[in-house]
């Protein structure tokens, strides 16, 4: 019985072995390239004692070599980014940078204790792997985190992020589609309306950053 | 007699809305040969955008003027720990519509978390202030009429932003009408004639939902270009999300994991 059972066991594994092996290799790939990335934010990007230029600097450095930028831009644009001259282009993933580094490096200066737990990770039909996660925050109630990872010639990209179920790509596709279609179809009201939120999001760090100087609390 | 006639209310507000609709008109449809462009209409989800602009910019000065404010007032004036008791007890006061969605979507399972939670936190917690059930190992889910019609084939229709209530669709509004009408709470409250009981509620949840939104809407707000595009796609994304139980797949998840 005992031995039926083992040697039951013992081929199931082998079984495993034989057919999942580059499945699991990739997703444990997936999941240590997440888990570092967390690791790596939370050790410099939310570091305490940062001043917001030199947090905005390490961000970028994190955002634009662990992120699909070229690739994440092409999604966001969706059909417009054919109908975009190469130069629109090129500026269009330059202000989209800008725009993320802009929104997300302040969001980490208020990080302290988070930590990320892989709940699952899944191969997408398409060759992505998309891995689940959950941030723990201290007295928060937990995020729930899904990312979408590409396998890159230089290594593992991000390309989406998922909040909530919320997915960061396609709520930008559907609001610069939404800019794009108001300013009469042309690629150009984008990015004239990028350039100025780009021009906010620095002016209010800006005076962030004075009062916070004069006012320690 | 009760003066809580939800039902007069909804014609008012429906009265209302169709004249919007009359004033403000309805998006322009693309033109039926730019395949991508219609393609792109369909999936925006939004006919009557012109309309919903105009109620959001209202919502908006509303917010601004009235709500934020309140919300803002009431994390500075009451602390943390107060704030989750609050929160502990309206979560427990919405159990019995938990508990009948939970059931209506067939999810027995579910459903018996959701009757132990309320009796726990209900006998044990204080009437509910201490969701000590949570701590216990069954923690809170929430559950609604929009989510049940979901489950069982009922489409979203057109997006639609309520005022006041924000971002919507015919779906979820009449789940959201179904419950106010159905909550066995409320009706008792409007049977023995303590409707600013019911009223009273109906604010400490608006205020307790504001301010839990209080940073994520100022995120949303401050990095979007077009703030209503996005919480239009975000407000669709995530009651797909949550019409799939989706947190809950994914805390069950762990276990099934391990190897």
């Amino acid at each position: 019985m005992l031995n039926r059972r083992r040697f039951l066991a013992a081929a199931a594994a082998s079984a495993a072995l034989v057919t999942a092996p580059g499945h699991a290799l990739a997703d444990q790939a997936s999941r240590d390239f997440i888990v570092r990335l967390a690791d790596t934010a939370m050790t410099t990007v939310a570091a305490k004692g940062l001043s917001d230029d030199e947090r905005t600097t390490r961000f970028r450095t994190l955002f634009v070599e662990n992120f699909d930028l070229p690739e994440i831009a092409k999604l966001v644009l969706g059909r417009h980014w054919r109908i975009a001259t190469p130069d629109q282009q090129k500026d269009f993933v330059r202000l989209f940078e800008d725009i993320q580094v802009y929104t997300w490096a302040r969001r980490f200066k208020d990080y302290s204790g988070e930590t990320l737990e892989v709940l699952s990770v899944a191969a997408e039909s398409d060759g992505d792997v998309q891995v689940e996660s959950r941030i723990k925050r201290d007295r928060l109630d937990p995020i729930n985190v899904g990312w979408r990872v590409r396998k890159h010639p230089e290594g593992l990209r991000v390309l989406d992020i998922k909040v909530e179920g919320a997915s960061m790509a396609q709520t930008h596709r559907s609001e610069y589609s939404s800019v794009i279609q108001s300013s009469g179809g042309q690629v150009e009201g984008l990015l004239a309306a990028m350039r100025k939120k780009i021009a906010q999001l620095q002016a209010e760090s800006a005076t962030a950053a004075v009062s916070g100087s004069t006012k320690p609390n | 007699m009760p003066t809580f006639i939800p039902r007069a209310a909804l014609t008012r507000i429906a009265v209302s809305l169709l004249s919007l609709t009359l004033v403000a008109g309805c998006a322009t449809p693309p033109p039926a040969d730019d395949k991508e462009s219609v393609a792109e209409f369909e999936q925006l989800n939004d006919p009557l955008e012109p309309m919903n602009r105009a109620i959001f910019e209202f919502n908006q000065v509303v917010d601004r003027a009235m709500l934020k404010p309140l919300a803002q007032g009431y994390r500075a004036v009451v602390p943390p720990f107060g704030r989750e008791r609050v929160r502990d007890f309206l979560n427990n006061l919405r159990s019995p519509v938990i508990f009948a969605n939970d059931l209506l979507q067939g999810e027995p399972d579910r459903a018996v978390q959701t009757a132990m939670r309320f009796a726990f936190n209900t006998g044990f917690g204080a009437v509910g202030l201490f969701d000590i059930a949570a701590s216990g190992g069954i923690p809170y889910h929430d559950e609604d009429f929009g989510q049940t019609f979901a489950v069982w084939g009922i489409g979203e229709g057109p997006y639609l932003v309520f005022p006041i209530l924000g971002p919507s669709n015919p779906r979820d509004f009449v789940g959201l009408a179904a419950e106010w009408l159905v909550d066995p709470l409320n009706l008792h409250l409007d049977h023995v004639g303590q409707d600013w009981a019911i009223w009273t509620r109906t604010g400490m949840y608006g205020i307790d939902k504001r301010e839990r939104y209080l940073d994520k809407l100022n995120e949303i707000e401050r990095g979007s270009l077009d703030y209503y595009a996005s919480l239009r796609s975000l407000y669709r994304q995530i009651r797909t999300t949550e019409v799939k139980n989706g947190t809950v797949d994914l805390r069950a998840k762990p276990e099934a994991e391990k190897r």
